[in-house]
């Protein structure tokens, strides 16, 4: 196709053929021409003079026509070769008997030639040519035409050669329009050729970056095999299975995609749950509700990370965590989910075994513990042999130890089931003014031991929160007992109960020996003592601000702390109010 | 007449105590074994007043032994305590739901315990 179009644009072109192609005709013409005046007896020439003028005036037009070939920025020049043939042809017609001459119509030639041109002022030049080229023997003798025939010779000839000319130029003119057409065809032929070769190469490149990208994520996706990657569309038909997967839950991906739903891996009952806890009107999707409960978070925009069962295919059940991402296309819209699941089985398995030795320590710590405290008190009670005042202060010594040791296990253990999230929560609504004043009843023998003054500043109204009252007046122990060990003679604690529009703010404030700053944020940290409680040899192990936190916490509420070193510390601890949580 | 108890506790030193706080409250201790098949064989045998069982036994646990106990009709009217070092008030409740009468959390009291008993004779 192309080398057509090429051969085409080579071989129809007008202006292509060279100065010296286009003046070979006249010179072949005006040879022959020549060659019959010197031949055929009859015709010769009459006046030699003009008659070799005219040829050498044609040798020179085909000189200069052979120079421009040569150097083609000439070219515009060109017509100036027609000009001086018709120049020549005249002067040979002269020569070979004027206006009686064989070889007038040997003008012809140049003057297609520059009716050819581009440019309608070219017919009017062939015609003045025609005509001064006719003319000539009269312009040459100096004289002036005296008959009409003779007159008529100058101005008829050249307006049939001028209108020969005109059909010429015209027809010239259409046909280097209809060329153009054809080149510019060509040329934009060329250009969209080159396009799609240079689209061509893009693409390749495009493709083999793809294939690179491609071969990557195939290397990842058959690598994550501890991880279970499942892809879905929009109702939960999966399209995208990992190796992962296939360990995880037994399908094969040929076995699993575009036949198997999402679904069909989760446990029933836990999909039914999640819908009834989202409040899904029984038939209010056109999916399977489950489904919807499952991408309910994804759909909305929030990455959710959840434990479920995932049913194998064995029929037995592996708990996961799973966390589902919605995927979009390039608009944004939500074409589907992705899910990814790691085995729990063995962070179940630890956990289980984490609650059952801290279960055990406890167990076998209590158990001697109760022994040691109910032979103590067997002591105590011996009424046929009393114990002397010395003895029992000892006993004293031994039992108050032993209980400080069933305080720590106790603290141990709960701390443990915070850890496992078994915060076992009896709530009801609780009057906390109650709670505050008995925290504060039992913490004053202590408080009058230590020289410190215990205030309690009572509450404007009521402040109810709902929550267990045991753990709210651990919670409230913990921080009086705290202020009491970590205030010097002398100092004060105050206790205070304020309510906001939602909240309740329990705040215990001391004048002890305070907090680094540097500290603050470890406070809550498990096993954390302050440098100020180490330095001042105050006793305990630093259990007591994780569990009143974790208390807190479970209650929906939120502890603060403010202190400085010498000066004092302020806990606040922050509770909604029970009206509040019931509508919340 | 003196009522009958039947002791169970797999550590010696608990067992004793408890002997002794129920010999101090006026009963009468006609088994005192350490695991809870030789318990539920011992009720069977003596079919004692009050049973004291510890909660985490070999063999058969305290609550197991409640239920058995209360699911056998041979097995006349016998009040059960159980004695338990775990704080977990679901393991207190998995207890009474089993048939006990009284969840006693270790550690205990001997005097309180002695009270109880004491209280508990009166009753009958």
């Amino acid at each position: 196709m192309r080398a057509l179009l090429r051969w085409v644009g080579r071989h129809l072109s007008v202006d292509r053929p060279s100065p010296l192609v286009k003046q070979s005709a006249t010179v072949v013409a005006v040879g022959v021409a020549t060659l019959i005046v010197l031949v055929v007896p009859e015709i010769d020439f009459t006046n030699l003079v003009t008659g070799l003028a005219g040829l050498a005036i044609i040798a020179g037009a085909t000189a200069i026509a052979a120079i421009f070939t040569r150097v083609p920025r000439l070219a515009r020049y060109a017509l100036l070769i027609p000009a001086l043939d018709i120049l020549g042809i005249g002067a040979f017609r002269d020569g070979t008997g004027g206006t009686t001459s064989l070889f007038g119509s040997l003008v012809i030639l140049p003057v297609v030639w520059l009716a050819a041109a581009e440019g309608r002022r070219y017919i009017v030049y062939a015609g003045l040519g025609t005509s001064v080229a006719l003319m000539l023997p009269y312009l040459l003798s100096l004289t002036i035409p005296q008959t009409p025939p003779e007159w008529l010779r100058g101005v008829f000839a050249p307006l049939i050669f001028a209108t020969a000319a005109g059909i010429i130029n015209e027809l010239a003119r259409q046909s280097r329009v209809q060329m153009r057409a054809i080149s510019q065809m060509a040329d934009d032929k060329e250009q969209m050729l080159q396009k799609t070769v240079e689209f061509a190469a893009q693409l390749q490149e495009s493709e083999r970056k793809f294939r690179a990208a491609d071969r990557m994520f195939r290397g990842v996706w058959a690598a994550v095999t501890e991880q279970s990657v499942i892809g879905t569309d929009v109702t939960g038909l999966i399209d995208a299975w990992n190796p992962g997967a296939t360990r995880l839950l037994g399908p094969t991906a040929a076995e699993a995609e575009d036949k198997l739903h999402i679904f069909d891996f989760h446990v029933e009952d836990e999909l039914e749950a999640r819908a009834r806890e989202l409040n899904y009107p029984p038939g209010a999707t056109v999916l399977n509700p489950g489904f919807s409960a499952l991408v309910e978070s994804a759909r909305l925009g929030h990455a959710e990370s959840r434990e479920w069962h995932y049913l194998r295919s064995d029929g037995t059940t592996i708990p996961v965590l799973l966390s589902v991402t919605a995927r979009v296309n390039e608009k944004g819209e939500v074409i589907g989910y992705l899910f990814v699941a790691s085995d729990q089985t063995q962070a179940r398995e630890v956990a289980k075994l984490k609650d059952e030795f801290v279960g055990l320590i406890s167990h076998e710590l209590r158990t001697p513990l109760s022994s040691i405290l109910g032979y103590l008190e067997l002591m105590r009670d011996d009424d046929e042999h009393p114990l002397s005042t010395e003895q029992l202060q000892y006993l004293g010594v031994a039992e108050r130890n032993a209980h400080r040791l069933l305080r720590l296990v106790g603290d141990l253990l709960f701390t443990a089931q915070v850890e496992s999230g078994k915060f076992p929560l009896d709530s009801r609504d609780v009057e906390l003014e109650s709670i505050i004043a008995s925290s504060v009843e039992s913490a004053e023998p202590a408080a009058a031991a230590a020289g410190i003054t215990l205030v309690r500043e009572g509450s404007a109204g009521p402040a109810v929160v709902f929550g267990d009252p045991v753990r709210l007046g651990q919670a409230c122990d913990n921080l009086i007992s705290n202020a009491v060990k970590f205030t010097p003679r002398g100092g004060t604690i105050t206790v205070s109960l304020a309510t906001t529009a939602t909240d309740a703010v329990i705040t215990v404030k001391d004048t002890g020996m305070g907090i680094a700053a540097s500290e603050l944020d470890q406070l809550f940290a498990r096993f954390f003592r302050a440098s100020t409680a180490t330095r001042n040899a105050v006793p305990g192990v630093g259990l007591g601000l994780t569990i009143t936190k974790a208390i807190i916490t479970a209650h929906h509420g939120e502890m603060d702390v403010q202190s400085e070193e010498g000066v004092g510390t302020s806990f606040s601890v922050t509770l909604p109010l029970a009206a509040v949580s019931a509508t919340a | 007449m003196t009522h009958t108890v039947v002791v169970a506790d797999d550590d010696p030193d608990i067992r004793a105590l408890v002997r002794i706080s129920v010999t101090r409250a006026g009963l009468h201790v006609v088994a005192d074994v350490e695991d809870g098949a030789a318990a539920l064989a011992a009720i069977r045998e003596y079919d004692p007043d009050l049973a004291i069982l510890d909660v985490s036994m070999p063999e058969l646990s305290g609550i197991e032994v409640c239920r058995a106990v209360r699911a056998d009709v041979a097995i006349g009217d016998v009040r059960i305590l159980l004695l338990s070092a775990s704080v977990d008030e679901a393991a207190q409740r998995e207890g009474l739901d089993a048939g006990a009468d009284y969840y006693l959390a270790k550690p205990f009291s001997p005097r309180d315990l002695v009270a109880w008993l004491s209280v508990g004779k009166e009753a009958r």
